[in-house]
């Protein structure tokens, strides 16, 4: 196959940049299909021979990520999310009006070939919702008029000025804002490393290579009581002692920038803002465990953040933070950035390895764990960007003034993303301990248009729910835990009174039933079923014994999928079918009180 | 072995022992506790996919797969509570939600895992009343069809074709409940056609082209015999209706193939029913072939037979063996051919020079031969020539599970880049031809090869010597000398060395260990040797012929000249492969053959005997690497009878004509305790035998001071058969000849 000079050269470095070929597979994919418009025949043959794999390898590996298309889409691609946060905002009604305004359905292309619709899942613009994305443009707050108008734009050839920076975190600070992580946001500029510099960046990495030791650095992580910012908060420091020392294998550090919880959109602005502090935390994590190699995987719709990070790297590089003998510390560390293609399972760190070379991303039996065995079958760690941000604000302030952020064994600052009914939607740095519900009606300026609470996604829509008279708690992660839901990713998903609870199960199933990579029964099976139930309860044609039937087929996929992502499918339908069982019998009456294009709605995927 | 520690755990309130590392699931089978699984296989590698067989383990937060969790001292593992029993309950019903329930028109019906499950822990109603997902059945090659809504993705069939047979043809597309199985080619398969993935299927998501929508399991009968293709000797189960057989597989995992079988063996059964078999003795008249009775046939063939013996004795009188007829068969023939006619024009068409191999070894013959068991256990396999993924499928087969289970390294010496390459650790290309010239470096540090050939030999030889265990297996490269030569090198290796020569067709090395051979006697002993022929005189009632025969391409040779008057033939093709069909039958006065099929040479025959193929009868047959299974009859050929049965007749009929004594064994198994008596390595125990298992031969040879050994080169042809195959007998194999894979291969 003859590729252009530009595709050829980025397939030859793609090639030789990864220890293993195969991990080269999905980046070849997206940039030939980006460049092609879709996965052609040739395009596998000429991939699948460099990469030295059966057309089976490749097929199988791209038929898995939803970004991926063999039959071409259009030159405009437009992707309307209406997940939850999307949702409460009028996602769907957008969806439906996009269709009729282009004439094409869910995943159709206009006659033309010049636009395509696409319904997706949460693109990690949640505070500015209703968010669509053109090709890998962003666009924020979108309403069926300046839909028309973008369309229209788009038709004559213009391309209307994406969203850069995500909207939610260019407000004005809160003064019970405590930005740490993210206090260079803002600055002009502060991507650069020039900005960077003159603001602190690399202060962290120089003291940890000339003034620490690994396990001094791991000691100080220790003491921070930094836990996982990605979802299940388990804590940093102890993660990192599990890489045996004496293993000859090369060790890695991964970056999950994965970021596609429903309602969490916080490591797009961290990178995008301040690709140098990750760089910084990556790399001291790297002396931490004695790895001299890492890898970004971010997610295949943040490509423009991608390239913000890759540019970064290059300066990384440029002035010596990266590559051989790091300021003459004798320590070598490279790192790449690398794009998924659309798949929330990727961010599960082991279904996120296999992917990462270059599979299909089902997850891995564990044990062993990644920290034992990881990427290609070595040690590894991975964490979450916000958790690797936060590693060179606690080497410069030392642990316990980081711990002393927050409450105990809860230590630091966390950033929330909050969405949905709310007055200020936005990314806020706070301690780890502030009240939930004064968060709510302080920072996130109360409810929108005076509404009523009813319910809050406290994590990403894989918590189960809170009502309104739970949330007076304090937002660390053991008491939200004890409260019976969890801090997750900091998604923060708050419903008015006029949101039916059973279209929020629906739209909240639909999603993992879509995201479900299908490796075991419960989970691929179960999903699909409770899509299906949901659908046609919320669509009035309910039965009366679906409601028990749909929370114990919750409950019975619950702790018994091979993957969290089962639990994270049952936990908030468990907790909606528990906490507002009568908005379902409701249904059963034929009463829908809140939502008005019910129909609009069902089978659109 | 190295010891394994002993664990000790409590399942189900029984205490069981079990080594370190043991999976759960395997340590309750072993108490005869079942617990149900899909996706577990052993010998695959683990996926805790399906679920199934969650169990509580003591301590645990949440239920456990027993399918990866390993056991630990202590341990307390419940199988079948309340919560246990409930949770296989819920994954049936998750399964069967998007399952079509066709078992009445499945294949599979009777014979389904799905279906045993949901009757042994199922729900008995489904409370599932949403659409299905609904997709085409799909045709992916002759063989293999797929239906993708009862697939329940156990990733079986993807594992087999990946881990077990390295083709890597199956993959999983989609994803969720959408994922479906995906061949390599789109909308079809390209790949070895094995049909290990319809076998290991557990449910009727895969079928067999040739059996699907045939009959229903429990109207069968189920015979296990040994595969009458290639020389490995798999075990095949053939099922049979009404005396034909409509499916070949092996599901019990018995035998040395376990479940292995190839495209030949699975598939290859449609010649027993081909329409060109014959069914009726011919007898040539007027220069025609006519069908004529038994009886005029028998006597026809006895009465000229002692005409020419009586007008020029055994010395013009030659037999050619059968590569594919059992022990017995080649047994009866050489005493026939020795006891009878007193003649050693005895021979077969030699595709491995087992000979040059027992001699080689000498004394250490049985202790040195390398059965398939041993050779996947082995920590190092040096393959010299040959192509055994495509030439002998189960030793590839064996030598892969021994890479994936075992670790061990895989050395190969070859002209070609063959598929095996991929596994090995190191491999040294020669030139073409050179297998033996590399092999004589190794023994000897003699010769010229081509440049860096003999660094890369040197660092073959100093891993080997590192080796504890190590097999070596070779191809018709290696003849005569070279095998010295190769067992020179293998003496030299600190560790213990065993051999396997690889020869075509399913009875080769039986054929040669009956003694089907004009210079060596049963169990390859000399024609001097006194004992053994004492033994055989005695047996036999019978002067044993000392004076070494004409080898078989000297028999065709001789029938051009006249020198050989008469020729018989049991199931051989000698005219077709030693290149003499079109010179015809040259001066012979007779030609007597036993055949399947009117082949080159049984269209130049006097007499045509209608003889029955392997899976039309009893007997025993050894394999290529010197394990007797026994055959046993499936299938009926109406007309068709066994060697057993045809040389039985000719041997009376020729006491009657006044020549040697009739055989008057009533069955195979008697013909069988005579050679356990008479051919030294045969004396093996029968019970293992009448299980259905495999017993390795013992040769015990000695060389009697017997000058080296050395074979012309030209006399071991290799038939090169490849996976779609198999000599004469593959030309009516109708099904494998029409796959496109078929045609692709040399
Ligand atoms: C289905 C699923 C999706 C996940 N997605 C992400 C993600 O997008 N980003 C992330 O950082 N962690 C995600 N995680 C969590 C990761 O598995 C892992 O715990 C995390 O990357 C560890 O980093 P941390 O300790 O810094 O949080 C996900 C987990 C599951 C089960
Ligand atoms: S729970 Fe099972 S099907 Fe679902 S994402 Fe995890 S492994 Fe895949
Ligand atoms: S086709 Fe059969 S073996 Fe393969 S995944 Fe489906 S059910 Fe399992
Ligand atoms: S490997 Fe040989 S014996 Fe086994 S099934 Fe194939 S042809 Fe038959
Ligand atoms: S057998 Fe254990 S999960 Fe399938």
């Amino acid at each position: 196959m003859q590729l252009s000079p530009k595709l050829a050269a980025k397939f030859d470095k793609l090639q030789s940049s990864y220890p293993v070929k195969r991990s080269a597979l999905i980046p070849m994919l997206m940039y030939g299909q980006d460049e092609l418009g879709s996965v052609s025949d040739e395009l596998i043959a000429e991939i699948a021979r460099r990469l030295g794999l059966n057309n089976v390898q490749v097929e199988e590996t791209l038929a898995y990520y939803s970004m991926l298309h063999r039959q071409p889409i259009g030159k405009h691609h437009v992707q309307v999310c209406t997940n939850v946060a999307c949702m409460l905002r009028g996602g769907a009604e957008l969806l439906e009006h996009a269709k009729k305004r282009l004439e094409i359905g869910h995943k159709e292309v206009t006659k033309d070939g010049v636009f395509s619709l696409e319904e997706v899942e949460c693109i990690g613009a949640c505070t500015g919702a209703p968010a669509i994305q053109v090709n890998y443009d962003f666009y924020e707050n979108v309403t069926p008029l300046n839909l028309d108008r973008l369309i229209e734009d788009l038709d004559k050839g213009k391309r209307p000025e994406p969203q850069g920076v995500i909207s939610g975190a260019l407000h004005e600070r809160a003064k019970q804002e405590t930005p740490l992580i993210s206090k260079r946001w803002g600055i002009k500029d502060s991507h650069k490393i020039d900005v960077a510099l003159q603001h602190g960046a690399y202060q962290a990495l120089d003291k940890a290579l000339k003034q620490m030791t690994p396990e001094s650095i791991i000691d100080e992580v220790k003491q921070s009581s930094l836990r996982g910012r990605g979802g299940a908060g388990f804590p940093t420091g102890l993660k990192w002692s599990f890489v045996p020392k004496d293993s000859p294998k090369p060790k890695y550090v991964i970056c999950n920038a994965d970021e596609s919880e429903p309602g969490t959109c916080k490591d797009r602005p961290l990178m995008e803002m301040d690709p140098h502090q990750l760089i910084e935390g990556i790399t001291i994590a790297g002396r931490a465990i004695n790895a001299h190699s890492g890898f970004i995987y971010i997610r295949g719709e943040y490509r423009y953040v991608l390239d913000i990070v890759d540019a970064a790297i290059a300066e990384a590089y440029e002035r010596g933070y990266l590559g051989k003998n790091i300021l003459d510390s004798g320590f070598d560390f490279d790192l790449l950035i690398h794009t998924g293609a659309g798949a929330y399972e990727c961010g599960e760190e082991s279904a996120l390895m296999e992917s990462l070379e270059g599979k299909r991303g089902n997850p891995r039996i564990k044990p062993p764990f990644p920290a034992v065995v990881g990427l290609y079958g070595c040690p590894t760690i991975i964490n979450n960007v916000e958790t690797l941000c936060a590693v060179p604000a606690i080497i410069l302030e030392g642990g316990l003034t980081y711990a002393n952020r927050g409450t105990p064994k809860n230590g630091g600052t966390r950033l929330l993303c909050v969405s949905g009914s709310v007055n200020k939607p936005g990314i806020y740095e706070i301690p780890l301990g502030m009240n939930m519900k004064k968060f709510i009606d302080e920072m996130a300026g109360g409810m929108r248009n005076g509404k009523k609470l009813k319910a809050v996604i406290p994590g990403g829509s894989s918590c189960p729910v809170f009502r309104a008279e739970e949330i007076d708690i304090a937002m660390d992660y053991d008491t939200v835990a004890k409260a019976g839901s969890m801090l997750g990713s900091g998604g923060m998903v708050v419903i008015d009174e006029d949101t039916c609870m059973v279209d929020m199960a629906r739209r909240i199933m639909h999603f993992y039933a879509h995201e479900s990579c299908g490796w075991c029964i419960p989970c691929r099976e179960g999903t699909s079923w409770l899509k299906k139930m949901l659908d046609r309860f919320h669509a009035g044609l309910g039965r009366p014994e679906d409601i028990d039937l749909i929370g114990e087929l919750s409950m019975n996929m619950l702790g018994r999928t091979f993957c969290p992502l089962g639990d994270a499918a049952a936990m908030p339908t468990i907790s909606i079918v528990q906490k507002f069982r009568n908005e379902f019998e409701d249904h059963l009456q034929g009463r829908c009180a809140y939502n008005k294009s019910a129909e609009a709605l069902i089978g659109s995927r | 072995m190295a010891e394994t520690k002993l664990v000790h755990l409590k399942i189900d309130d029984r205490d069981v022992e079990v080594p370190a590392g043991t999976l759960v699931i395997e340590a309750t089978r072993r108490l005869g506790i079942e617990v149900p699984s899909f996706c577990y296989y052993p010998g695959l590698t683990l996926q805790a996919a399906c679920r199934m067989c969650l169990i509580e383990v003591e301590k645990a937060p949440k239920l456990q797969t027993a399918c990866t969790q390993v056991v630990g001292e202590g341990m307390v593992v419940r199988t079948n509570t309340e919560q246990v029993r409930n949770a296989r309950k819920f994954m049936l019903e998750f399964l069967l939600s998007n399952h079509p329930l066709d078992c009445p028109v499945c294949d599979k019906g009777g014979e389904c895992e799905l279906q045993d499950m949901v009757f042994r822990y199922g729900a008995d109603t489904s409370r599932f009343v949403e659409e299905k997902i609904h997709r085409p059945e799909e045709k992916w090659s002759d063989l293999v069809y797929y239906d993708a809504p009862r697939c329940i993705l156990c990733f079986r069939c993807v594992r087999v074709c990946d881990e077990g047979m390295d083709v890597k043809a199956l993959g999983v597309g989609m994803r969720g409940a959408h994922s479906i199985i995906i061949p390599n080619r789109e909308d079809h398969l390209e790949c070895e056609e094995c049909g290990m993935c319809i076998d290991i299927c557990p449910v009727g998501a895969l079928t067999s082209g040739t059996y699907r929508y045939k009959t229903r399991p429990w109207e069968m009968q189920y015979v296990s015999t040994i595969c009458t293709h290639c020389s490995n000797g798999c075990k095949t189960t053939l099922s049979v209706r009404n005396h034909e057989i409509l499916r070949a597989n092996n599901r019990d995992l018995s035998g040395i193939n376990k479940e292995f079988l190839c495209v030949k063996g699975r598939f290859g059964f449609d010649f027993t029913k081909h329409p060109e078999r014959l069914k009726q003795p011919l007898l040539r008249k007027g220069g025609k072939l006519f069908p004529v009775s038994w009886e005029e046939a028998a006597q026809a063939a006895a009465t000229k037979l002692k005409e020419l013996h009586t007008a020029y004795g055994g010395e013009a009188i030659g037999f050619i063996g059968s590569n594919r007829a059992s022990n017995e068969e080649n047994y009866m023939l050489q005493r026939l051919a020795r006891a009878t006619f007193g003649t050693n024009n005895i021979d077969h068409h030699r595709t491995a020079d087992y000979t040059g191999l027992v001699t080689a070894l000498g004394e250490r013959a049985a202790d040195s031969s390398l059965t398939m068991e041993h050779l996947y256990q082995s920590n190092a396999v040096l393959v010299i020539g040959n192509d055994p993924s495509n030439q002998n499928p189960l030793v590839g087969w064996q030598i892969r599970a021994g890479i994936r289970h075992n670790g061990a390294k895989i050395f190969l010496v070859n002209s070609r880049e063959i598929k095996l390459e991929r596994k090995a650790t190191q491999f040294v290309q020669v030139a073409d031809g050179q297998e033996a010239a590399a092999v004589r470096w190794l023994a000897t540090g003699e010769g010229q090869l081509a440049a860096g050939v003999s660094e890369k030999l040197a660092a073959l030889k100093s891993a080997l010597e590192a080796e504890p265990d190590v097999a070596i297996v070779f191809g018709s490269e290696l003849t005569g000398k070279a095998i010295e030569d190769v067992v020179a090198f293998g003496l030299k290796l600190p560790g213990k060395v065993r051999y396997m020569a690889l020869g075509d067709y399913a009875n080769s090395r039986g054929a040669a260990d009956m003694g089907v051979l004009p210079d060596r006697l049963p169990g390859y002993a000399y024609l001097d040797n006194r004992g053994v022929v004492e033994s055989l005189a005695k047996h036999w009632g019978a002067q044993v012929p000392t004076k070494q025969g004409m080898t078989a391409p000297e028999m065709i040779d001789a029938a051009q000249t006249g020198r050989l008057k008469a020729l018989y033939v049991v199931g051989a093709n000698p005219f077709a492969h030693f290149g003499k069909s079109a010179a015809g039958r040259g001066n012979l006065g007779l030609l007597i053959v036993h055949e399947l099929f009117l082949t080159e040479t049984a269209q130049l025959a006097d007499i045509v005997f209608p003889a029955a193929s392997a899976y039309e009868k009893d007997g025993s047959v050894t394999n290529t690497a010197g394990e007797i299974q026994l055959l046993h009859k499936a299938a009926e050929v109406m007309g068709a009878r066994s060697d057993f049965d045809l040389l039985r007749i000719v041997s009376h009929q020729l006491e009657r004509a006044g020549l040697g004594k009739a055989f008057h064994f009533k069955t195979p198994a008697a013909v069988f305790e005579e050679i356990r008596k008479t051919v030294p390595g045969y004396n093996v125990e029968s019970i293992g035998l009448l299980t259905g298992g495999a017993e390795p031969t013992k040769i015990e040879f000695s060389k009697n001071g017997h000058a080296p050994y050395d074979v012309p080169v030209q006399l071991i042809r290799p038939a090169n058969d490849n996976l779609f195959t198999s000599g004469t007998l593959g030309r009516f194999c109708t099904m494998m000849q029409t796959l496109p894979e078929a045609e692709a291969k040399p």
